[in-house]
């Protein structure tokens, strides 16, 4: 299979040297015409040329600021039929409805978005719990994202909102949104806060976000640019048990080590103490989300069928969740 | 691409809030009767054709002399930390030595009896607990076992009782390293739960396992481990290190060389010991003299709730000398 990257950031370079390594892949083209390809060492894949030659790929992995994804989404769609799309999957609604007009106009095509986190050992694992894996239907969950933001913050093109589209929530939150989703189904927006206290960007440095599933489970989302400590943390409370997710295995660290804890429902008559149960902490050392997807997707198009998740209804669902808070609070 | 944290290890698990006594499942002083029928047993079955081991199983390079267990010599291997019993007899000597220990741990002499509820109730059922959760984390279902144990073994009728797997199939470690018991036969998963503490030869022992597991399949160990807390204390003087239950003492690193050099990727790597402080202290209240250090000392006198935050790092840092390793077979 012939792979094109557009955009060679950090994104990008994932990707690359996920796609070097994989056997389904034969030929790889790199088109981004801010950076330096001598500097990259990426000189034989580059594409010099101000024309992107999507005839010359079978499959597209749009790398991009957010102002562009969906036109390369679209774009690719057409030509290649198979695209792979990092998150978000546009800057709003109505850019991921083009996506889904033009992946409505090619039946064959493969469509993929890029929501790892998901696929992390920790989300996996606690999903292996979940009902039938011993603790139960799921009674609610709470989740918090968020980064520290940093001297340049202010600076990137993540939070100027007509490249964006939005700020952490749609940056980060949506991670934490497609997780609940993972395990709720799809969510309805109950109440939202967004605040920009800090930063002052003219995007929203925290939300707070509450919803609830079909069945009435509530959610509770913090998302947050001014999170000190870097933070990614969920709770899962289910009829006989608990699951607590926290850090992520990134290749920075700054998330912490990735751990799961399982605690079992014990009343009084199983436990020395009411509401101090037993505890298993399971540790992660291990990521492999990235290369899951990318596997997924590469079968899914040599296979010529839609991939088992990051589909476009997965993000559809993610995105009206976006797009309803930024409305409720006016600030879509 | 994966993130890899320590040599490529999925993952680790700790138990928290877990408590049980020493005394509930493996009572020092009722473990010196048949700790000594062990020894015994073990110089009559020595007393026949010795052979004497040169080189670690785990690095392959020779063994160094270590220190001696009662009248019985161990050896070390320098590079992974594991220990050994020096001599051997022949093999089939050896696996009638184990059944017969096996035989008299399960009969009315020993206090085994006595503790039966509580070791199913801490022992039996976590590990029970721990299998199924692994695999139902790789989405195995109604998954072939094969239990490879000196019979008898009480996990048996759990693993039978609890309608989660498949076909349990329980082997004699012994019979399964001449390859007698079973042919052409793809077990999901297989069992050797503390077998390569004991067995003549864990590294062939490892290796018949892998050819009657499917491509894939996943094996559990656990074992008691010499780099953990209490073996690292105690060294020689620990009652718990014995022929023939403690043959072989392998360090943590030592079995995972011993997997890896036998085909199997680590998927799980973790040593939830709960027993290590108590063990020590159970020691020194039986008066063994051990050297201890100021600090040493004072962390064993500190309050319990110290002794168990200790224990708790123990397991994070996998300093526990109980260990628990899942692999599969590439």
């Amino acid at each position: 299979m012939r792979c094109l990257i557009l955009g060679y950031g950090y994104m990008g370079r994932t990707r690359h040297q996920l796609l070097k390594g994989h056997s389904a892949v034969k030929a790889i083209g790199i088109f981004d015409p801010y950076i330096d390809p001598k500097k990259e060492n990426i000189q034989q894949e580059y594409l010099n040329s101000p024309d992107i030659p999507w005839d010359a790929f079978d499959a597209v992995f749009v790398c991009t600021p957010n102002h562009v994804t969906a036109q390369y989404v679209i774009e690719g769609l057409k030509h290649c039929g198979n695209v792979f799309c990092e998150k978000p999957p546009g800057r709003n609604w109505e850019e991921l409805c083009g996506i889904d007009e033009a992946a409505s106009a090619r039946p064959d095509h493969t469509l993929v978005f890029g929501f790892n986190h998901r696929l992390h050992p920790s989300v996996q694992t606690a999903k292996a719990f979940i009902g039938k894996g011993g603790l139960g239907e799921v009674l609610y969950m709470k989740g918090s994202y968020g980064k520290s933001g940093g001297s340049k913050y202010r600076e990137s093109w993540r939070n100027h909102r007509a490249t964006s589209g939005g700020g952490i929530l749609l940056d980060q939150g949506i991670h934490m949104l497609d997780i609940f989703q993972f395990f709720l189904g799809p969510l309805q927006v109950v109440d939202a806060v967004l605040a920009d206290l800090f930063w002052k960007c003219d995007v929203e440095d925290n939300a707070y976000v509450l919803l609830k599933s079909e069945k009435g489970q509530p959610a509770f989302l913090h998302s947050s640019a001014t999170l000190w400590k870097h933070t990614f943390h969920f709770e899962i409370g289910c009829q006989d048990g608990y699951l607590t997710a926290s850090g992520l295995l990134t290749k920075s660290g700054s998330y912490g080590r990735e751990k799961l804890v399982i605690g079992r429902r014990q009343f009084e008559e199983e436990a020395f103490a009411l509401g101090n149960p037993r505890e298993e902490i399971i540790y992660f050392d291990r990521d492999e989300s990235w290369q899951k997807e990318i596997d997924e997707f590469l079968q899914a198009v040599q296979e010529k069928r839609q991939a088992t998740y990051g589909t476009l209804t997965e993000a559809k669902q993610v995105m009206a969740l976006i797009r309803d808070v930024y409305q409720r609070t006016q600030r879509g | 691409m994966s993130i890899r944290g320590r040599k490529g290890v999925n993952m680790q698990s700790v138990q928290t809030s877990h408590l049980f006594s020493l005394a509930g499942v493996k009572p020092l002083e009722g473990l010196l009767r048949y700790r000594d029928h062990c020894l015994v047993a073990t110089e009559k079955a020595l007393a026949h054709c010795n052979q004497r081991r040169r080189v670690s199983p785990c690095s392959g390079e020779e063994l160094k002399q270590w220190k001696k267990v009662g009248k019985f010599e161990y050896f070390r291997c320098e590079a992974s930390g594991s220990l050994f019993l020096a001599d051997l007899p022949e093999p089939d000597i050896w696996a009638d030595l184990l059944r017969e220990v096996s035989r008299y741990r399960d009969s009315s002499k020993t206090f085994h009896q006595e503790i039966r509820p509580s070791r199913a109730e801490n022992v039996l059922k976590p590990k029970l607990t721990w299998i199924k959760n692994v695999l139902r984390l790789h989405n195995i279902q109604n998954a072939s076992i094969l239990e490879v144990v000196t019979p008898p073994s009480d996990l048996t009728p759990f693993l039978k009782k609890c309608n989660y797997f498949g076909e349990v199939l329980t082997v004699d470690e012994s019979d399964l390293l001449k390859q007698e018991t079973i042919r052409n036969h793809a077990f999901h998963t297989a069992l050797l739960l503390e077998s390569l503490d004991r067995i003549y030869d864990p590294k062939n022992l490892l290796q018949v396992t892998s050819q009657h597991l499917k491509k894939g399949g996943l094996i559990f160990v656990t074992a008691l481990v010499s780099s953990g807390f209490d073996m690292m204390l105690l060294q020689e003087k620990n009652i718990y290190l014995f022929p023939p239950d403690r043959t072989n003492c392998f360090s943590r690193k030592g079995l995972e060389q011993l997997l890896e050099k036998s085909g199997f990727e680590l998927l799980e790597v973790s040593t939830p010991g709960i027993l290590d402080v108590e063990i020590v202290k159970a020691h020194l209240k039986q008066g063994a003299s051990i050297s201890l250090s100021t600090f040493e000392r004072a962390l064993l006198d500190a309050p319990e709730e110290v002794c168990n935050d200790f224990q708790a790092f123990l397991q994070k840092s996998e300093l526990s000398s109980f260990a628990r390793i899942v692999g599969r077979k590439k």
